[in-house]
């Protein structure tokens, strides 16, 4: 075909034709910041309240840790033979609660520098599906012990007349009341671990 | 300053070369969209054939639990020699929440289905995460507060005076136990489910 040439005249560049280009390419930078920023403020915020929840569910797991812990009775009275105290190592199970909810805080204070990372780089994926899977993990170990503990107290409770296993919080009130509230604390905390997966798995979700 | 003009002079007919050029642009496009959602209908499938082998381990741990009762050949006219799952409130919780299990994972199938076929869509995989999490927990606490009650029914407790009935009623112990070992692995299944779910949200 007939080839036209082609002349390409640049002049000098004023100063004013540079400033303007700078300009050009400072709007695109900054669109492209605005949009990573929109983005990323969005997940942003998601990972402020990430950091937020992983603390209060700090607070609640020592908390019920700590009153499983210290969770003794002695009745007033005594006999030779019989035993009227009452504490969590008379039971597998609450021994198993106490060691089990303190990994859980201590997972949950390791986890801290990510959810700072996640902070910090919004847009960042490994992170948050380290945290997505760990808290999965954790997830299932905190309602593991919950739901063992609850099933202890609530035979403590109860009792069971089919196999003549008595209620003992009768006699035992405090002890009772005391386990009973760590259950509750702990299952508080298995709520923060759903609301911490779904937040990590909306934050992973690309726009 | 000099402010000198600019002559840029295009050639009006652009070859054909340069034509060409453009659509090769979007074809490389549409094999990478193409590449990520193969790697994604790939865990979909995978995700899929999970809820079926959960679908069996939830309903086996219920099934079991349900059908575990043991009536003892000796029998006096006041004591009770019978054992069922409804005699523990525990138990029974268990069969009730492992058949909620059971159905909410068949009525999931769909949905799994749908992230198959659209492999790139985000919803339905979002939406399968976070039920998939709530159920798991569900799942979880029928599984540990059966397997504290079995503990205590073959071991029983000195302090609190509680009897390890399992050494009269042997079969319904064995079957209990089975049925939370199942129920278990329903929460292994369900672990692996999320995390599926979490890696193919984060490809896109």
């Amino acid at each position: 075909m007939a080839k036209e040439s082609t002349t390409i005249d640049v002049g000098e560049p004023s100063t004013v034709t540079k400033s303007s280009s700078h300009v050009v390419v400072d709007e695109k930078q900054k669109k492209g910041i605005v949009a990573a920023a929109a983005g990323g403020g969005y997940k942003r915020g998601l990972a402020i309240f990430d950091f937020l929840l992983r603390l209060a569910a700090i607070g609640i797991t020592i908390g019920a840790s700590s009153v499983m812990f210290t969770a003794e009775e002695t009745l007033p009275f005594f006999t030779q033979f019989l035993q009227f105290q009452a504490g969590y190592d008379d039971f597998p199970t609450f021994q198993f609660f106490v060691i089990s909810i303190a990994i859980v805080a201590s997972y949950l204070v390791l986890s801290l520098p990510f959810s700072i990372v996640t902070i910090v780089r919004p847009l960042a994926v490994a992170p948050r599906l380290i945290l997505l899977i760990s808290d999965t993990m954790v997830l299932t170990l905190t309602t593991a012990a919950a739901a063992a503990a609850a099933a202890i107290v609530y035979l403590a409770h109860n009792g069971n007349s089919n196999t003549n296993w008595l209620p003992i919080c009768q006699q035992f009130g405090d002890f009772c009341q005391a386990t009973s509230t760590a259950v509750v604390a702990a299952s508080i905390s298995v709520v923060f671990f759903i609301l911490l997966i779904v937040i990590s798995a909306v934050a992973l979700k690309r726009h | 300053m000099k402010n000198e003009s600019t002559f840029i002079d295009v050639p009006a007919d652009s070859s054909s070369a340069m034509k060409g050029k453009a659509p090769l642009i979007g074809v490389a496009k549409d094999h990478t969209a193409s590449g990520s959602g193969g790697y994604n209908r790939g865990l979909s499938v995978f995700d899929f054939l999970l809820r079926l082998a959960a679908i069996v381990a939830a309903s086996v741990a219920a099934g079991t639990m349900f059908t575990s009762d043991e009536t003892l050949p000796f029998f006096t006219q006041f004591l009770q020699f019978q054992a069922g799952y409804d005699d523990l409130p525990t138990f029974q919780f268990f069969v009730i929440a492992m058949s909620l299990v059971s159905g909410y994972i068949v009525l999931s199938l769909p949905i799994s289905v749908v992230a198959i076929v659209r492999p790139l869509a985000a919803a339905p995989r979002l939406l399968l995460l976070v039920l998939d999490t709530a159920v798991m927990g569900l799942t979880m606490a029928a599984a540990s507060s059966a397997a504290a009650i079995s503990y205590v029914a073959h071991n029983g407790n000195q302090n609190t005076n509680w009897l390890p009935i399992c050494q009269q009623f042997g079969d319904f112990c064995q079957k209990t136990s089975g049925a939370v070992v199942s129920s278990f692995v329903a929460v292994v299944f369900f672990m692996i489910l999320v995390v599926l779910s979490g890696v193919a949200l984060k490809r896109h």
